[in-house]
């Protein structure tokens, strides 16, 4: 019987069972612990009573599990939507609005079976989740950053992987798995940072709290990450559109991930983990055991592999004039389809027709047909040459170095009367190690910091403040990234600039020099010339 | 001994009975309530037309011929009497309104003007719904046809005159008409 998208079966929870078991040994373990030291050694309970006494440990210990069980994980929708300060869509904004439509699609398409709320989560950072609880409430959170930065059908295929995650049941598990330590751990963070201000920080609260969080990874073994194929796979059985999907987790990869101030222990909620480690990039048994998520790369591989169908139904929808002239086109040359801003695939085109389209950029995406693999436009040699053919205002030198990210070459600019490399479509910035002092040292002759760009600024250090401590703390390497050097073609790393200016950039140890995507350059100087520091609210 | 065991299989068949005709009946009927869905979304959608081609008449006057054909497969698809035609006539109306978006990508004016953009995000949305409310019910048809034709539920079914479903079909009208996205190519 083929599965509705609403009836996916529901999953055994058993899993939800072991973490009630271990929670009951946890607390038995503990109890015998301090009972034999008491008893034994302060009380002289002679030895021959013990085992009546595990036995009414054992009891409190289930007494004590429940009621801890219950309390964390009844009511945890609620408690997590209070914690990220996450509010109802507004009805008069528009992209809320467009939001607020995709859910009722999304009600639609499961046949109203479940009531899923939507909320907004008041961040910058780029972050969706979904939480469900044994109350039976259930709710997606997108962030305030990821729903501007976001196109339609790109929103539709998060929200669709969410609503997979509910519905199939394997939101509850994780929900009762983050909620039985994280709830308490990230009250405890938060109530450990306003008691110790400005003093050393091992307090015996912090202290308490990192052991649950370590408690709460532990239950993490027990979730797989094949689920997140699986949501990937019903998103896109929803939605048709693989590649928005494929775009949208590139995207997150990209940017700040975080859900704002989200406290630890609830990062298997989010589409994409928010503190990203080198484990989750990686395959094999150990990542597969301890890690909620699998490598961005392989899901996004898979996705461009499914793209094929909706090729073949474009295919089929083209009139019999157009396949007629279509046919005409193939005598001629090669024939593509691509991908246009709104995530639909037009086509067939001719290589002169493609030239034509104003949308065409190199990181289009694109695909000579049916059977061949979709890639970005600047890795199809043929279309690559319509970017260098293309008249780019004024001339300008065009450099030995390729964008890492478009491929396209790079032209020399001026700025702040020093010489770098940008690119003319992405926006971003090469320079060499050496020039960036004598760019920072010139900040404000030409370029004074725009509101936008110091907002910008503002925002992403609070974030990345948060994301570094805890990468000091939990010793987790930062994720591994996509871009490659321009120079050397060795992959480039992906982090701060410094500790004191928390902006990312990708950087080439061999060859010496630093990638800036888009605002990134213009954020490091604002950062310095306002003398912008992480604002936590301590 | 011998009558209280026939009695008590036919017993089971009598239950086994209840059992797959309320199966059969519960599915029917979330067959049919998917329907009245597909049915409440079209009907959402003639009403935003109106007032969408009101906005956007204006400032598209060189284009009245796309703004008429989406009047008339509207008022043809509100009038449609079978379910058939009623089908055809909706994928008309869906052509036609493609046809008018990709239209009013050329005109500036209308892309700043809030009005049009919510009311093209509303209708956006109902075409998502549409086609959503069409796959649910196709799924639910697949799923009742199923439990109709398997054996032994085929006899129950045969007995108690429970009719097969049709599935929603839109492939054949919408290869018949030109696809919406390529009018960008003129």
């Amino acid at each position: 019987m083929p599965l509705t998208f609403i009836d996916i079966e529901r999953q055994k929870n058993w899993r939800i069972w072991v973490f009630f078991l271990f929670l009951m040994l946890l607390y038995f373990v503990i109890g015998v612990i301090f009972a034999a030291v008491v008893a034994l050694l302060v009380l002289h309970v002679p030895l021959h009573d013990f085992p009546r006494f595990l036995l009414f440990l054992g009891m409190m210990a289930l007494l004590v599990a429940g009621l801890h069980f219950w309390f964390s994980a009844y009511d945890a929708v609620n408690a997590v939507v209070r914690h990220l300060d996450a509010r109802e869509p507004d009805r008069t904004d528009d992209i809320h609005k467009m939001f607020m439509n995709i859910m009722e699609e999304m009600h639609v398409v499961t046949g109203n079976r479940r009531k899923i709320r939507a909320v907004v989560i008041p961040s910058l950072s780029m972050n969706a989740l979904a939480v469900a609880d044994l109350k039976g409430e259930a709710v997606i959170g997108i962030t305030e950053g990821l729903l501007s930065r976001l196109t339609r059908p790109q929103l539709e295929t998060v929200i669709a992987h969410e609503a997979h995650h509910i519905l199939s049941g394997d939101c509850l598990e994780t929900t009762v798995a983050s909620s039985l330590f994280g709830t308490f751990a990230s009250t405890m963070e938060k109530f450990s940072d306003a008691s110790s201000r400005g003093r050393a920080s091992s307090t015996p609260a912090s202290l308490l709290s990192s052991s649950l969080l370590q408690l709460s990874y532990l239950l993490n073994m027990f979730i797989s990450r094949e689920r997140e194929y699986r949501a990937d796979a019903a998103a896109v059985r929803m939605t048709r559109n693989p590649i928005a999907l494929a775009e949208t987790l590139y995207l997150l990869s990209r940017s700040w991930r975080g859900a704002g101030f989200i406290g630890s222990g609830f990062e298997m909620l989010c589409i994409v983990n928010p503190q990203a480690t080198a484990l989750d990039e990686t395959e094999g048994f150990w990542a597969d055991l301890l890690s909620t998520h699998p490598p961005l790369r392989k899901r996004m591989d898979i996705l461009l592999a499914m793209a094929h169908t909706s090729i073949a139904e474009l295919d089929a929808k083209a009139d019999s004039r157009d396949k007629a002239k279509a046919a005409a086109d193939a005598r001629t040359g090669p024939q593509y389809y691509a991908m246009n801003p709104q995530q639909q695939w037009q086509g067939p085109f001719g290589l002169s027709e493609l030239g034509a389209l104003p949308w065409l950029s190199p990181l289009t995406w694109v695909t000579s047909g049916e059977k061949e693999p979709v890639v970005r436009a600047w890795k199809q040699p043929l279309i690559n040459v319509i970017f260098a053919a293309r008249p780019a205002g004024q001339p300008q030198e065009a450099s030995n170095y390729n964008c890492p990210s478009c491929g396209q070459p790079l032209v020399v600019e001026t700025y702040e009367s020093t010489q770098v490399y940008e690119c003319r479509y992405c926006a971003g910035t090469l320079v060499e190690n050496s020039k960036i002092a004598r760019i920072i040292a010139r900040t404000d002759r030409e370029r004074p910091c725009s509101d936008r760009i110091n907002a910008l600024a503002r925002a992403a250090v609070n974030e990345n403040q948060i994301r570094h401590t805890r990468q000091m703390l939990t010793g987790k390497k930062a994720p591994v990234t996509l871009l490659s050097c321009p120079k050397c073609k060795n992959p480039m790393s992906r982090g701060f600039y410094s500790l004191a200016h928390l902006i990312e950039v990708d950087r080439c140890s061999f060859c010496e020099l630093t990638w800036f995507d888009r605002d990134e350059l213009e954020m490091l100087q604002c950062l310095i010339e306002n003398k912008i520091v992480p604002d936590l609210g301590l | 001994m011998v009558a209280w065991i026939i009695l008590a299989v036919l017993g089971l068949i009598l239950v086994w009975l209840i059992l797959v005709y309320n199966g059969l009946v519960t599915l029917r009927n979330d067959v049919q309530g998917s329907w009245k869905q597909i049915d409440v979304q079209l009907k959402r959608r003639h009403d935003l037309i109106p007032n969408l081609v009101a906005t956007v008449k204006g400032a598209m006057e060189f284009e009245q011929d796309t703004l008429e054909k989406v009047i008339s497969a509207r008022s043809r698809a509100v009038l449609a009497p079978t379910p058939a035609t009623k089908a055809e006539a909706e994928n008309v109306l869906t052509q036609a309104l493609g046809k008018l978006f990709a239209v009013m990508e050329n005109y500036p004016a209308l892309k700043s003007n809030q009005n049009v953009m919510q009311l093209q995000e509303e209708l956006t949305s109902t075409e998502n719904r549409i086609s959503f409310a069409r796959q649910l019910y196709n799924d639910l048809v697949a799923n009742y046809r199923t439990k109709l034709q398997v054996f032994p539920n085929n006899i129950v079914s045969s007995m108690m005159n429970f009719r097969t479903e049709e599935y929603f079909g839109a492939e054949e009208a919408d290869r018949a008409t030109p696809a919406v996205d390529l009018s960008l190519r003129k």
